[in-house]
């Protein structure tokens, strides 16, 4: 295959200073049929053996520009998101570019990948196939109450499942091939290792490269206590061969929450064993609690502030968890979401010199070049948002900084992202705790619903929304929702984040009726408002309340109703009708008027107390 | 209370004067704008009443309800109608992805229609306890007008009831229509199809709109046989053209029987249902047909022409940019003036009035970039200019976007229906003038893009938005390359109708 293309202008200052150290490229078409590869890859030992000559000269000669051949321009170490995009993105610019990924498997391990990475093949996209599938028991659920009857309860063939997911997985580990081969990417299967600044090993064979680009992601990891060789991380539970009957899972990040939902709905007993009080750390606070709360309400059992200490096999085949408060056990699966950590062992980067963090992620500078010149990284091997589109944008702007003359930071700012655990979550911008934290004075406005289709269920299924104001600028500064469709919702609203738009220009906006989204642009009335300084009003709901002002406060309860069924049973009953108050205010054609309930979690360690204010404007 | 009134923004003179009128304000109509207005008046201190005719889920001259169109006979019930329908579509779906499910499925309509007329009564409740609490006075019966300020309320027993009113609000709505052909007393509107007693084995749908392809997906969704006829090319006159045909497409997809450019000119009873002819010469037996040939303003028994409020040839009553009628006290909001009959139009018409004249803020509804919704199965949602719109306007070059492609959930259903999405540029300025999709969760996705579209966001803030993966809406911010660019001077592309 041969490759030709004109070599970048080099005409933005930036980029010249960016590129000072690099011995400077000169176009050489490039032959790598099978037939010449033998003899090329001698040739290229061969040149290595001179290359260091080359370095030197360049580093003296400063700027001019001495013959330097390399086999590729960039050399891409994995094919994942980050890796392709970056890869094909180099080509289109008119790169020579070649790639190289592990064999293709479902689970991965120092010797299995796959084009495609971690999102097509061991995350985004199994997990949401997945989500798909645990959904439609929810659905039969919801269906009962719109006049849908199934005369035996629907029932869930696993292996269906994973043969068409498995077949879909392969379909699209073929299209990202094509994709590579389209663009004219060269890829080599094997495992890549960094020799020196500007040669790879791939399975013994040498490749030289201007650019090394690292982006070989990350792995589960599982913490190392007794019994650990029994549990399974997210790669094995994206492919069991059948279905787990009781499953422990253990973390209570977003994988965690993802897990416990799919499980669930493919009618599994599901227990979450978390750390700490709440799931999801990092999110907002009050999203935090309303999804384990619906969650709960879905039948997952939450453990909180239990860690695992030890599991152990019984001679049933089952499991047990020990953990600081006790035993339990009769588990056939037992899942560690706890983490994931770069793949940066066994690469070479200690002997170039790559500099990594304590983590073992790759420390890079903006433009996602590392302590050597000559490689870079990009996705969740440098750790930093660790999320496929976050990837594909690094990916991008490397491309443009590299080969189209166009030094490009990815711009962090206002990144959405979603949990698609049951019911998912949408966010983009700052939780309440960092608006504060950055800003002082916010505004939040807040919406907690039943939506018009639960009305019909019968479900207990209620939505969240939250706007976070800054009250200086009227800017929006962060959007959360938990309820159904986040994850859609969420994304035109980060548009209008990201452009920096402001809460009057979301009331500028008409709704669409009748949907769950109008409820964005109809909250008219601050739950809070938070300033600092000496009349500070706090961020309590009963400050909250005398700060939001046109607030009557009708009706306050304090009740102890977890895992209580009969109190809880009771609570419902009475106050059906104020709830159904509330939701309607989101789904009729009144919006928000009468929105605002705040809870409260205060956790003891037995009993939880629920404060339950509500308020309506007369 | 200290009552601030103000007409015009003007504050009026004395408080003598103020007591001449029973009401400053008189609503007639308790639908989404009636209710709206009635509601922030009263919140601006101003004394309000309002009349509205007996509850029925099928309106006439002299039944309606509290709620209105939306609320009783329009978007709530037919969004729930529509949830239902949705999962006929479901659980075939879920048979790929594992589900063992009964062949024969069992759809009570009954237990739907109780359902949904359970919910319909609470929301009636709801708007009812949202006027007394906000302090209207609610009386029920036909409301005419006598005078510039003068309101005579008919109640059920026949009693008379006279009012002045300082202003007085038209927001009587509009009800749907159906067209003279032989044997029409035959068919049904939408009012009826929302309450039927059975559901219709073999459905009839007559009309292009928007309302017909909504009730084609219900009734199709719940296992009925569907024929929708209609007199264009395409169905959804006025929407982006491309998305018309996806959405033909789809109707059909899903099984529905599609007669383009036909029409119906007679329906005659038979025993073993309705048999309809079409103008092709064709004939076709069905349990129910239905008319969605439009909707007319409910304008005919207010007694207009006392007062001389005028009117347009369709019978809307015309209004300027403050919803004012030609009698400076008269005012009128919502579909009774066919702007844009939406409900969170009739809404930010109500609100714009009440600041008008009671808030002391001249406010004109804002008309630009209303996004808006059909619930066809799977639905339609567009904000600001289509297309051939765009290209209409333009002065420069017109970029449009596209993306095509088989939503994730598809690659293992199996179900063969794509969704498709565009962006249409201004490529002199590169704001994003106008964005369309048709496919699952289309209204939801939509109206985030209309915030963005509202305030003029550009392609290049589309573009530098990061996707939520894996998601629908992620498509919106990844179109990287324009599908084609329709230069100014370039003629528009030929209209399918």
């Amino acid at each position: 295959m041969a490759t030709t293309f004109t070599a970048p202008k080099l005409s933005s200052p930036t980029f010249q200073t960016l590129c000072r150290n690099l011995p400077v490229f000169t176009p050489v078409p490039n032959t790598l049929s099978s037939f010449s590869r033998h003899r090329h890859h001698y040739r290229l030992q061969l040149q290595q053996q001179r290359r260091s000559l080359f370095v030197v000269r360049a580093e003296s000669e400063n700027g001019s520009e001495p013959l330097r051949h390399y086999d590729f321009d960039l050399f891409t170490i994995g094919a994942g998101s980050g890796g392709v995009r970056a890869s094909r993105f180099a080509a289109n610019f008119g790169a020579s570019v070649a790639v190289c990924e592990l064999p293709f498997s479902t689970i991965s391990s120092e010797t299995t990948g796959g084009v495609g990475g971690t999102c097509v093949l061991r995350g985004c996209v199994p997990k949401k196939l997945m989500v798909y599938a645990s959904r439609y028991s929810h659905e039969f659920d919801e269906s009962n109450g719109f006049g849908w009857k199934y005369d035996t309860e629907p029932k869930h063939d696993w292996s269906t499942l994973m043969a068409n997911k498995n077949a879909e997985l392969h379909r699209l580990t073929g299209i990202y091939k094509n994709i590579l081969g389209n663009a004219g990417v060269t890829l080599i299967e094997g495992r890549g290792k960094i020799v020196d600044p500007h040669t790879v090993d791939v399975d013994g064979k040498l490749y030289t490269a201007r650019h090394i680009l690292i982006s070989v992601g990350g792995r589960p990891f599982i913490p190392d206590i007794p019994g650990s060789e029994y549990a399974i991380d997210s790669d094995a539970a994206l492919d069991l061969p059948s279905k787990p009957e009781k499953v422990a899972i253990v973390g209570g990040g977003y994988i965690a929450l993802e897990f416990a939902g799919i499980f669930k709905g493919l009618q599994s007993e599901v227990h979450v064993f978390i750390r700490q009080k709440k799931v999801l750390r990092g999110f907002d606070e009050e999203i935090r609690d309303f999804v384990g709360e619906q969650m709960s309400l879905r039948g997952i059992k939450f453990h909180i502030e239990e860690s695992p200490q030890a599991i152990v096999k019984s001679a049933d085949g089952s499991l047990s968890l020990k953990t600081n408060k006790g035993t339990i056990e009769g588990f056939s699966h037992i899942m560690f979401a706890t983490g994931r950590r770069p793949n940066t062992k066994n690469l070479g980067l200690e002997s170039v010199g790559v500099k990594m963090n304590k983590n073992g992620a790759i420390e890079v500078d903006e433009y996602s070049r590392t302590t050597v010149p000559s490689i870079w990284a990009v996705g969740d091997v440098t750790d930093r948002i660790n999320l496929t589109p976050v990837a594909l944008m690094e990916g991008g702007a490397l491309a443009k900084t590299l080969f189209q003359n166009e030094p490009t930071k990815p711009d962090y700012r206002a990144v959405p992202s979603a949990v698609f655990s049951q019911p998912p979550i949408g966010q983009v911008g700052l939780t309440e705790e960092q608006a504060i934290k950055e800003y002082g004075d916010i505004d939040v406005y807040t919406a907690n619903f039943r939506p018009l289709k639960a009305t019909l269920s019968g479900l207990p299924d209620r939505v969240f929304m939250k706007l976070i104001v800054c009250a200086k600028t009227n800017k929006v500064l962060g959007l959360h929702m938990c309820g159904d469709d986040s994850a859609e919702i969420t994304q035109g609203f980060a548009v209008a984040i990201k452009a920096g738009l402001t809460k009057a220009d979301f009331d500028a906006t008409v709704g669409i009726h009748p949907t769950s989204a109008e409820e964005f642009v109809t909250m008219r009335t601050p739950a809070r408002k938070i300033r600092q300084g000496p009349e500070s009003e706090g961020k309590t709901g009963q400050e909250a309340k005398a700060a939001a002002g046109e607030f009557h406060l009708r009706l306050m309860l304090i009740v102890n109703l977890q895992y209580d069924a009969k109190v809880a049973g009771w609570w419902k009953e009475s106050f059906q009708d104020s709830f159904s108050f509330i939701s309607e205010s989101g789904l009729c054609a009144m919006p928000c008027h009468a929105s605002c309930s705040n809870f409260l979690h205060m956790s003891s360690k037995k009993v939880k107390i629920i404060w339950i204010i509500f308020s309506c404007i007369l | 209370m200290a009552r601030k009134m103000l007409a015009d923004g003007e504050l009026s003179q004395t408080s003598e004067e103020e007591s001449q009128y029973d009401f400053d304000l008189f609503v007639i109509g308790a639908g989404s704008g009636g209710v709206r207005a009635a509601r922030f008046s009263a919140n601006y201190g101003a004394k309000v009443g309002i009349c509205e005719l007996p509850f029925h889920p099928i309106s006439s001259e002299v039944i309606g309800g509290v709620g209105g169109t939306c609320v009783i006979r329009g978007c709530v019930p037919k969004k729930i109608l529509v949830y239902g329908a949705t999962f006929g579509g479901e659980i075939e779906d879920a048979r790929n992805y594992g589900w063992e499910v009964n062949e024969q499925l069992d759809f009570n309509w009954k237990k739907l229609l109780q359902k949904k007329t359970n919910e319909i009564n609470r929301l009636n409740e709801i708007y009812k306890r949202l006027l007394s609490n906000a302090g209207v006075k609610l009386l029920e019966g036909e409301g005419k007008i006598v005078g510039p300020n003068g309101v005579e309320v008919t109640q059920l027993d026949g009693t008379k009831l006279s009012y002045s009113a300082k202003h007085i609000l038209i927001a009587t709505g509009s009800r749907a229509h159906r067209l003279p052909i032989p044997g029409q007393e035959l068919a049904i509107t939408s009012d009826e199809a929302l309450s039927l007693d059975e559901l219709p084995k073999r459905a009839v749908v007559f009309g292009g709109g928007y309302i017909a392809v909504e009730f084609a997906s219900i009734w199709k969704g719940l296992g009925a046989t569907v024929d929708l006829f209609y007199r264009k090319e395409l169905p959804l006159r006025g929407f982006d053209d491309e998305m018309r045909a996806v959405v033909a497409k789809n109707l059909e997809g899903r099984g529905i029987n599609l007669h383009p450019q036909t029409n119906l000119i007679e329906l005659i009873k038979t025993d073993c249902g309705i048999k309809v002819v079409t103008d092709h010469g064709d004939e076709l037996i069905a349990d129910a047909v239905l008319f969605a040939t439009g909707r007319l303003p409910n304008s005919k028994r207010l007694n207009l022409e006392a007062v001389g409020v005028e009117l347009d040839k369709t019978g809307a009553v015309k209004v300027d940019e403050y919803s004012r009628t030609n009698i400076p006290s008269i005012w009128a909001v919502g579909d009774v003036t066919n702007r844009m009959n939406l409900t969170p139009v009739a809404l930010m018409e109500g609100t714009c009035f009440s600041k008008t004249v009671f808030g002391g803020e001249p406010s004109k509804p804002d008309y630009s970039n209303i996004p808006c919704a059909v619930f066809s199965i799977p639905p339609l949602s567009v904000v600001g200019l289509s297309e051939e719109q765009a290209i209409e306007q333009a002065n420069g070059d017109v970029l449009i976007f596209t993306s095509t492609f088989n939503p994730m959930k598809n690659t293992i259903s199996g179900r063969q229906e794509r969704t498709i999405m565009k962006l249409v540029v201004d490529a002199e300025t590169d704001k994003v003038v106008g964005a369309s999709m048709c496919g699952p969760d289309a209204p939801e996705i939509m109206q985030g893009i209309a915030v963005a579209l509202q305030c003029g966001a550009t392609k290049a803030q589309f573009d530098s938005t990061v996707g939520i993966h894996p998601s629908a809406a992620e498509e919106f911010v990844t179109m990287r390359t324009v599908s084609r660019r329709v230069t100014a001077c370039g003629k528009p592309k030929s209209n399918p109708e």
